[in-house]
C-alpha cells in the first residue's frame, strides 16, 4: 500500500509531463466519444477525418522516406527536398497532358498546364479513371525526372561539397531550394492551377457509408507499393543492405569494401525517384498543382521525419502517417485554419517525451 | 633496416629485407592526417604466414600504420608493397580486393545490421556470398552462428569483436590487419582473444596486430616492432624484446 503511493508520488514528481499528457489524451478521447454518442460528430465525419489523415500521411511518409535516406546517409538535411516534390510533379503532370490532350490542345499550351492557354483541366480532363495511360506515363516521368533532378544537383552542388560540415551542405540545399522555386515560378506563374478534370468514380464502405474516389484509391495503392519495395530493398538486397550499413558507420563501411560513392549515388536515385512519385500522386489527390506547394508540406514532412526518429525510415512512413492523422483529427475541435498548428503540437508533445523520435534507437538506413 | 637508426636487439634474427619473403614491405613511410605528419620513415615487413606485433607508448603512430596500409591516411611519402605491387595510396576497396583485411579498433560492427547481414557486408566486393566462407567463419565462431539474426548493436563487446574479425576473415585474406583488439575486453577475455589470434595465424593468414597490451602480444608473435613518435625504435623476435633490458624498463613496465 504504501509502496503503490511511493511509486505513485515518484511517477508524479518524475514524469509530470507525461501524466498531463496521458491527461489530455484521456479527456480528449471521452469528449470524442460524447460528442459522437450525442450526435455532435458522427461516426461518417469520424472515417472521413481519418481517411484524409491516411491519404495525406502515406503522401507525406512517402516524401519522409526520400528526405530521410539522404539525411542518414549523406548526414544532412536537404531544405530543397520540397522543390524535388514540385519538379517531379510539374514534370509528370506535362507529361501526362501532352499525351492526354494530344490532337485536342496544341502542344505548347499543355505544356504551360493551362498557365495560359486553352489548355483548362475540363478540356483536358486528366483523371486515373478517363486518361489512365496519360497518368502512367506521368507518374513514370515525375518519377524519371525526380532521379535525375536528384542526380544532377548531387553532382553539381553537393557532391563538390561533401566533407564539408552539415551546415554548409544545408544552406547550401536551401540556395538550392529558392532558385527550383523561383525557375518553376519563371516558367509555369504563381497561381495555383487546376489540374486534374472530368468525373471520378467513387467507391463506397457499405454501414458507415465512408466514400473514396478513384484518386484517393490510386495514392493509398502506389505510396504502399513504394513503401514495400523500400523495406524489401533494405531488407532483402545487397545494395539496401549496404546503405544502412552506410548510416550505422560511413567509415566501417569503406573499410569494409563498400563502395561508398556508388552507395550515395543509389540513395539519391532512389530517394528521388520517390519524392517525384509524391509529388505526383500529391496533385493527383488534391487536383491542383502551385509552383510552392513542395515548401508547403516540407514543414509537414520534416515534422515526420524528426517524429518518427531523423534519419529512420519506418520511422518517416509512421511519422507521416502520425503527422497526417493528427491535423485531420484536429478538425473535430479546432477550425481548419489550425490543422497545421495541431500537428506540429503533436510532434512537439512527442518529442517532448521521446526526444530522439518514435523510431529512436532502431535507425535503419 | 637500420638506415634511419633503428637498432637491432637480437643477435643474428632480422635478416636483411630482402632476403626475407616479404608479403607487406612498407618502407620510409611518411604519412599523416592533412598537413599533420604522424609517421617518419617507418621500415616494417610482414612475411607470408607471419605474425607481426607493433607496440609503442600512446601516440606513436601504431594505429597510423594500420590506417596508411588502407589508404585511409594523408600519403606523403616513402613505399607500400604487397606481393610485390606497390598499393600504397590506394583506396581501401582496391586495397581489400589484393587481400588484406582490416579490424578497426572501435566501432567496428554495423549496430543495425544483424550478425549474418554484417559477415555478408565482408563480401561486399564478390558478387554473392560464398557459402563456405561463412560456414567457415561460423565453425570458429559458433557464437556467431547461434546470433545470427540478432542485431550486431546488442552483442556483448567480445562478441563484437569476434564478429568484426569473422568480416574481416570472410575473404580469406592473405593479410590480416588488428587495431589493438584487446581493447575494451575484461581480462579473461584477453586471453581467449589472443588465442583466436594464434588460431587465425596457424591457419595461414599473415597478422599484423597493434596492441597497447605489449607483453602479451610480444610473447605471442613473431616478430615485434616498438614505435616511438612515428619511427622505428626496436625491431626483432617477440621473445628477444621481452628479453631486452631497455625494451623492458621503458615500454613493458619493468
Amino acid at each position: 500500500m504504501a509502496d503503490t503511493y511511493s511509486r505513485g508520488k515518484r511517477v508524479f514528481v518524475e514524469r509530470p509531463l507525461e501524466l498531463v499528457l496521458l491527461t489530455v489524451g484521456v479527456a480528449l478521447v471521452a469528449d470524442l466519444l460524447s460528442k459522437l454518442a450525442n450526435g455532435t460528430v458522427t461516426v461518417l465525419t469520424l472515417s472521413i477525418f481519418l481517411k484524409d489523415g491516411i491519404v495525406i500521411g502515406l503522401v507525406i511518409g512517402l516524401a519522409g522516406v526520400g528526405l530521410s535516406m539522404t539525411y542518414s546517409i549523406l548526414n544532412f538535411a536537404n531544405f530543397a527536398h520540397g522543390e524535388y516534390l514540385t519538379a517531379g510533379a510539374f514534370a509528370g503532370w506535362v507529361a501526362t497532358y501532352l499525351v492526354a490532350g494530344a490532337g485536342t490542345v496544341s502542344a505548347g499550351d499543355l505544356f504551360l498546364l493551362g498557365v495560359s492557354g486553352g489548355a483548362d483541366a475540363g478540356t483536358v480532363g486528366a483523371s486515373v479513371f478517363s486518361t489512365p495511360l496519360a497518368v502512367l506515363v506521368g507518374f513514370a516521368v515525375a518519377v524519371a525526372f525526380g532521379v535525375a533532378l536528384a542526380l544532377a544537383l548531387d553532382r553539381l552542388v553537393y557532391r563538390p561539397m561533401r566533407g564539408q560540415g552539415a551546415i554548409s551542405l544545408l544552406i547550401a540545399s536551401i540556395g538550392v531550394a529558392l532558385a527550383l522555386r523561383y525557375l518553376l515560378a519563371f516558367v509555369f506563374g504563381t497561381s495555383r492551377t487546376g489540374i486534374t478534370g472530368g468525373t471520378l468514380p467513387t467507391y463506397t464502405v457499405p454501414v458507415i457509408d465512408l466514400i473514396f474516389n478513384a484518386h484517393e484509391l490510386a495514392l493509398v495503392a502506389a505510396a504502399l507499393a513504394m513503401m514495400g519495395g523500400v523495406h524489401l530493398l533494405l531488407r532483402r538486397t545487397k545494395l539496401g543492405k549496404a546503405m544502412r550499413a552506410m548510416a550505422d558507420n560511413p567509415d566501417l563501411a569503406r573499410v569494409t569494401g563498400i563502395p561508398t560513392e556508388r552507395v550515395v549515388r543509389a540513395t539519391w536515385i532512389i530517394g528521388g525517384g520517390l519524392t517525384g512519385a509524391a509529388g505526383y500522386l500529391v496533385v493527383l489527390e488534391t487536383g491542383t498543382i502551385s509552383f510552392d506547394y513542395g515548401w508547403t508540406l516540407l514543414l509537414l514532412i520534416f515534422a515526420a521525419v524528426i517524429l518518427g526518429g531523423i534519419g529512420s525510415i519506418y520511422g518517416a512512413m509512421l511519422g507521416g502517417l502520425t503527422i497526417g492523422i493528427a491535423s485531420t483529427l484536429s478538425l473535430i475541435w479546432i477550425p481548419s485554419d489550425f490543422t497545421h498548428a495541431a500537428a506540429f503540437a503533436v510532434m512537439i508533445l512527442i518529442l517532448l517525451t521521446r526526444p530522439s523520435g518514435l523510431f529512436s534507437g532502431v535507425t535503419t538506413a | 633496416m637500420s638506415a634511419d637508426g633503428t637498432r637491432s636487439v637480437g643477435r643474428g634474427r632480422s635478416e636483411p629485407r630482402s632476403e626475407r619473403d616479404g608479403l607487406l614491405v612498407i618502407e620510409g613511410l611518411d604519412a599523416g592526417y592533412g598537413d599533420l605528419q604522424i609517421l617518419d620513415g617507418v621500415d616494417l615487413d610482414v612475411g607470408d604466414g607471419e605474425y607481426v606485433a607493433v607496440i609503442g607508448p600512446n601516440g606513436a603512430g601504431k594505429s597510423t600504420v594500420l590506417k596508411s596500409i588502407f589508404g585511409l591516411t594523408t600519403y606523403m611519402g616513402g613505399r607500400i608493397t604487397f606481393g610485390g605491387e606497390d598499393i600504397g595510396g590506394l583506396p581501401p576497396e582496391a586495397v581489400i580486393r589484393r587481400g588484406i583485411s582490416y579490424v578497426p579498433q572501435t566501432e567496428n560492427v554495423f549496430p543495425s545490421l544483424s550478425v549474418r547481414e554484417n559477415l555478408e557486408m565482408g563480401t561486399y566486393i564478390l558478387d554473392s556470398v560464398p557459402e563456405d566462407a561463412l560456414r567457415a567463419v561460423f565453425d570458429r565462431f559458433p557464437i556467431l552462428q547461434e546470433r545470427q539474426s540478432q542485431r550486431a548493436g546488442t552483442l556483448s563487446g567480445g562478441q563484437q569483436q569476434m564478429l568484426a574479425m569473422g568480416r574481416a576473415l570472410m575473404l580469406d585474406p592473405k593479410l590480416l590487419l588488428l587495431d589493438e583488439p584487446s581493447a575494451g575486453l575484461a581480462p579473461d577475455l584477453v586471453d581467449e582473444m589472443f588465442d583466436r589470434v594464434d588460431e587465425i595465424n596457424r591457419a595461414g593468414t599473415a597478422v599484423l596486430i597493434v596492441e597497447q597490451n605489449a607483453k602479451e602480444a610480444l610473447r605471442r608473435c613473431d616478430r615485434g616492432y616498438v614505435l616511438v613518435q612515428g619511427q622505428n625504435r626496436f625491431a626483432d623476435a617477440g621473445e628477444a624484446l621481452l628479453a631486452d633490458d631497455e625494451v623492458r624498463r621503458e615500454f613493458l613496465g619493468g
